[in-house]
């Protein structure tokens, strides 16, 4: 085991136990009477305009891709800046090309209007 | 006393986690579970990779790994996409339903 | 000692949300059990001395492609999905392979942990910086070509996933 993460690995087991034992303490103290202006989501006090599961629209997924594919380019990108002088220019002219390639399907996407919100 | 950690304890859990993935994949009817299931396969390799890399002191594995993530993510954007357009066409997310070539 | 606690608390973190996924009815909480079970992987990847994996199974995992399953989640409405059967008609095929690939796994262990004979694992040779800066020499030296092509990957992620989740090219 990597030394100095103890603390941490105690540190996240108390973070996840103390709010189940909570969770699991009240259950047993609080009073139950729902009614159902009670279950209903609290919206400030105006009445809630729709159900929460209700379906969302396909463009939060089309952003979502393209972040998560940007979101990799920084993992690769993120031990180049750790080695940036040691690599030196070859790194440079490795990520640039890797950028370029990337920003391919950037363009392409813009082109396509698949970042415009209509 | 327990035993020390050794490499086979990691390859145990790696198995273990790679049968769970497959049971899902062949009994699960929702697609999104079954991608789920794909993704729990590609961790058990994952940990094996990384077992390994530890065991022998060498950094390809953990290298090897990165891609493994990697590929994971172009098939989850696409196979998503494959998923959000088989909806709009079918309104069903159930595999056995999806039959139009089966007969 | 301590080690060893950690493993099988990570471990049965592990596999016990990847149990809860393939069995929960709703898919949200089979996103919420995966979330789980990845978070139990990555602490695995910090015992095995991988710093930056553990990182990037946080950010990439659990950060990016299970925000992505949420969204198709909550973008497909699966209320009626989550209404009907679960297992398809041939789930004991299913089990019964899967059972049968288990068996095989563990008669070749029972065979072979004999001949099996891995190296007693070496202790980590220090090196110079961490984690991150010994991996960033393997990963732009040694392997660069995977490294390009990983960019056409993702370039090819992001043509197909906006072709099929738009619906006016």
């Amino acid at each position: 085991m990597p030394e100095g993460y103890l603390p941490i690995f105690i540190f996240l087991i108390c973070a996840i136990l103390f709010p189940l034992v909570l969770l699991a303490i009240f259950r047993y103290l609080r009073p139950s009477l729902p009614i159902p202006v009670k279950l209903e989501a609290y919206e400030c006090g105006i009445r809630a305009a729709s159900n929460a599961r209700g379906r969302y629209t396909v463009r939060f997924y089309i952003v979502a891709i393209l972040f998560v594919v940007f979101d990799v380019e920084t993992i690769f990108l993120f031990p180049w800046a750790v080695r940036f002088r040691q690599l030196a220019w070859f790194g440079v002219a490795e990520v640039a090309v890797f950028l370029s390639i990337l920003i391919v399907g950037y363009i392409w996407a813009y082109k396509k209007g698949a970042l415009e919100w209509v | 006393m327990l035993a020390p950690v050794t490499t086979a304890h990691y390859l145990v859990l790696s198995a273990i986690l790679l049968l769970i993935g497959v049971v899902g994949i062949l009994t699960r009817r929702n697609v999104i579970v079954l991608m789920m299931s794909i993704e729990i396969i590609l961790n058990a390799v994952n940990v094996n990779l990384i077992a390994f890399a530890r065991n022998l002191d060498q950094l390809e594995g953990q290298v090897f790994a990165i891609f493994v993530i990697c590929v994971a993510v172009a098939e989850a954007a696409v196979g998503l996409g494959i998923l959000i357009a088989l909806f709009r066409n079918k309104e069903t997310v159930q595999v056995d339903e999806i039959d139009l070539l089966k007969w | 000692m301590t080690e060893t606690v950690f493993f099988y608390c990570f471990a049965a973190l592990a596999v016990a949300g990847a149990i809860l996924t393939v069995t929960m009815r709703n898919a949200v909480h089979c996103a919420i059990s995966l979330i789980a079970s990845l978070g139990g992987v990555a602490g695995l990847y910090l015992m095995l001395h991988a710093e930056f994996l553990f990182a990037v199974q946080i950010v990439l995992y659990i950060g990016g492609i299970m925000v992505l399953f949420l969204f198709v989640i909550m973008l497909v409405n699966l209320e009626a999905a989550a209404r009907e059967r679960q297992f398809h008609r041939s789930w004991v095929g299913g089990l019964l392979c899967a059972g049968g690939t288990g068996a095989m796994l563990a008669w070749f262990w029972l065979r072979g942990a004999g001949t099996l004979r891995l190296p007693p694992a070496v202790q980590p040779t220090p090196r110079e910086g961490g984690n991150v800066e010994s991996l960033a020499m393997v990963l732009f030296r040694d392997y660069l070509v995977p490294f390009e092509l990983a960019s056409l990957l993702l370039l090819v992620a992001i043509v197909g996933g906006v072709m099929m989740a738009k619906k006016r090219i």
